[in-house]
């Protein structure tokens, strides 16, 4: 009993300083961000000024014209490359976890991307879809087809930064299904085989179930860090045309950082907090709901 | 070999004549100063400043350190280094829409509360006064202190092709009536086309882009920021008349890509052939007639930007200035106002010029080199400096630009209509400025 004491206690003393740091590096700065947003801030003689103003930097969201564009672009955003991105990850991976020569090679090259720094994403982006100067205006005036300012049009500029956010992901999402596919029993396919299953139904009735809570945990992690896109905008597009391209990351960094506006920003902040928070505990619960599922 | 033997006196006179002339020599023979610390953007006349603070340490013996930063990343530092308890630089080069932020903030010194016998150079343009600032009145005249010292009066001049002119015997646009004439006559899209306008969406990009055709109207943003009144005079006949008139040059002679052109994009299109006009600015020109960065060396010219008959050309002051940050050490002050002492010399601004700087002294934009080819832009820019406009005289002026930025931005992008685009901003400034307790209303 004596020892049972001893041993709880020294695992609270051991785990306290973790505990401690997360706390101090991880909750702080968000209850700080909190209570900033219900200030405006304003800095004289050198000294910030924080002058309290209740609920009115949330009551003031709904209404800023870059909060509602940003919202509705990024979920349009996080949904369409989070699909686009799992159904093609999902074939690659299913694709590679059969080829049996050159792993190494493919499965190198198909990260790659994922290697790339976000700058250099940009960069490359950029200049790859330029309409005067850029490869694929270049291919298309070869075939007689006038180019395409893809970052520069309000129809297209959005598809294309959801274009490069595909190729920058997809990798990522292939990574975590080829382990969930690679990591499937052997043995239930050998069954199917048994029983004449086809490759589509062994795909239909067996992968795809299986492999559901791991499909589902990348899309989740997939979509909140879409959910954040901030560096394909501003390198590509700064949020526009117009609004075209404006994203919740952008408008936060319009508001807290270009007009100072640390109040409103850090409303906006908790409310994008709130909602992504939301998606977890959302995504979490069907997760839930997967596992309890009889086999 | 002979030998030349120094007997006391002729040594104490020496030593004595030495000092004299150290001493007299304003500025440059003070106690050893510390390294001085610049924060700066790295901009198109960036090269200039840098050669001018190479000769600054050679002359002295003074140390410079500068630490050198896309637009947007030197406000972030400068604003994280003014608001810590100890500054990270002493000298603070603000553009003209972030240097209210310093001084109505409290995080410039005044120079001449550094040292008291500073004197501004009378030949020095004081960028319509926004170099002085009285911090009881938050005003901004010649009666206030000298909160900082000028370092370019970045103007934008419009940029035209002379070889393109004399081919059709085109005279240079003194209105905008001429401008759109000639823009429309060079316009052969897709191999050149009229003027390349800068509709992108950025800090100041395309407000920027547009206060000369509005101010070009008669036009302005606000009835008389000086006298306190700010009534919003965008959304008059004059704002929708120079929306409309950007608009139509947009659509019959401007550059398609207008919506997602910046300054890079402009430039680009210039240095290219690929645009017969442009209103750019004047810090940008050493790249169009850079024979390594452009297919337009000495082809094209420039011009004051056209206004309506009658009025005067009115360019926006895009300028910058230099402060020295409050949170720094006496010396390091000290070390501040000694380089701004020399900088402000004749002397120094000529050999700034020369370096591919702006000067802000008269007496190197009136140097007879203006008659170089290589310095064909000082003559122009002399003629419109006189009638720059600063846009803005208060601290919540980013609050403003980001209303123009997106408005401006979604007419070049079609998603509204000029006048719909100019009465929403109309209202969204009043909105603004009322809730940020200014006299205020629409004019």
């Amino acid at each position: 009993m004596a020892l049972a004491y001893a041993d709880r206690s020294f695992r609270w003393v051991t785990l306290s300083p973790a505990a401690l740091f997360l706390v101090v590096l991880g909750v702080l700065p968000v209850l700080n961000l909190v209570a900033m947003s219900f200030f405006t801030i304003v800095w004289k003689n050198a000294a910030a000024d924080w002058q309290p103003v209740g609920l009115a930097n949330y009551a003031a969201i709904p209404g800023d014209p870059l909060f509602s564009a940003g919202l509705r672009n990024t979920v349009v955003f996080a949904v369409a490359s989070v699909a686009i991105q799992m159904v093609l990850a999902f074939f690659l991976a299913l694709w590679c976890s059969q080829v049996r020569t050159g792993r190494t090679l493919y499965r190198t090259v198909l990260i790659l991307p994922l290697l790339v720094p976000g700058i250099v994403v940009g960069a490359i982006w950029k200049l790859f879809l330029n309409p005067e100067f850029g490869f694929l205006g270049q291919m298309l005036g070869v075939v007689g087809l006038d180019p395409i300012d893809w970052l520069g049009e309000a129809q297209t500029a959005l598809l294309a930064v959801i274009m490069v956010d595909v190729w920058h992901w997809t990798p990522f999402c292939f990574l975590l299904l080829l382990a969930g596919i690679e990591g499937l029993p052997r043995d239930v396919y050998e069954a199917a085989s048994i029983d004449g299953a086809r490759p589509w139904q062994e795909m239909l009735w067996i992968t795809l179930p299986m492999m559901l809570p791991t499909i589902l945990v990348t899309a989740v992690f997939r979509f909140v860090v879409a959910f954040k896109v901030f560096d394909e905008v501003y390198l590509l597009t700064g949020g526009g045309p117009g609004t075209a391209t404006q994203v919740i990351s952008f408008t936060i960094y319009q508001r807290f950082f270009t007009e100072d506006r640390a109040g409103f920003g850090s409303a906006i902040s908790v409310s994008v907090i709130f909602l992504v928070c939301l998606m977890l505990v959302a995504a979490l619960a069907v997760r839930a709901r997967l596992q309890e599922r009889p086999a | 070999m002979q030998n030349y033997s120094i007997g006391r006196r002729s040594a104490t006179a020496g030593l004595a004549m030495t000092a004299l002339t150290a001493a007299t020599r304003p500025g440059f023979a003070q106690a050893k100063l510390p390294t001085l610390s610049i924060v700066i953007n790295n901009s198109p006349w960036f090269d200039g400043f840098k050669s001018v603070v190479d000769r600054y340490e050679k002359e002295t013996g003074n140390k410079v350190e500068l630490d050198v930063n896309p637009f947007g990343g030197s406000l972030e530092k400068q604003r994280s280094s003014v608001r810590s308890a100890k500054g990270q630089y002493d000298i603070l080069i603000m553009n003209s829409s972030w240097f209210t932020e310093m001084y109505f903030g409290g995080f410039c010194e005044a120079i001449t509360d550094v040292d008291p016998g500073f004197k501004l150079d009378p030949g020095i343009y004081t960028c319509d006064d926004t170099c002085f600032f009285d911090p009881a009145s938050k005003t901004m005249t010649a009666q206030g202190k000298l909160f900082s010292m000028p370092i370019n009066p970045n103007i934008p001049l419009l940029y035209y092709r002379g070889d393109l002119y004399k081919q059709r015997g085109l005279t240079v646009p003194k209105t905008f009536d001429q401008l759109l004439a000639n823009a429309k006559a060079l316009h052969k899209p897709p191999q050149i086309y009229g003027i390349a306008q800068r509709g992108a969406r950025g800090v100041a990009a395309v407000s920027y882009d547009f206060y000369p055709y509005l101010f070009g109207f008669g036009g302005g943003l606000f009835r008389d920021q000086k006298a306190g009144d700010y009534t919003v005079l965008l959304g008059n006949d004059k704002g929708h008349a120079a929306m409309e008139y950007y608009m139509r040059l947009f659509r019959e002679a401007g550059h398609p890509k207008a919506a997602a052109f910046d300054q890079a994009e402009v430039l680009q299109a210039v240095a290219t052939g690929k645009a017969a006009h442009a209103i750019a600015v004047i810090a940008a020109w050493p790249q169009v007639d850079d024979p390594s960065k452009s297919a337009v060396v000495d082809k094209m010219e420039l011009a004051p930007p056209p206004s309506l008959p009658g009025l005067p050309t009115s360019p926006a002051l895009g300028h910058w200035l230099a402060g020295i940050s409050k949170n720094v050490p006496d010396d390091h002050k000290r070390a501040a106002v000694a380089f701004f002492r020399w900088f402000q010399t004749a002397d120094a601004q000529i050999f700034y010029t020369r370096a591919g700087g702006v000067p802000v002294h008269k007496a190197a934009l009136e140097h007879p080199m203006g008659q170089e080819r290589k310095f064909r832009w000082m003559k122009p820019m002399a003629e419109a400096l006189p009638y720059a406009i600063n846009p803005f005289r208060f601290p919540e002026s980013p609050e403003v630009v980001a209303i123009l930025e997106l408005g401006i931005n979604r007419v070049v992008a079609g998603e509204t209509t000029a006048a719909v685009g100019i009465d929403t901003m109309t209202d969204q400034i009043v909105k603004l400025m009322t809730e940020k307790g200014y006299r205020t209303g629409r004019g």
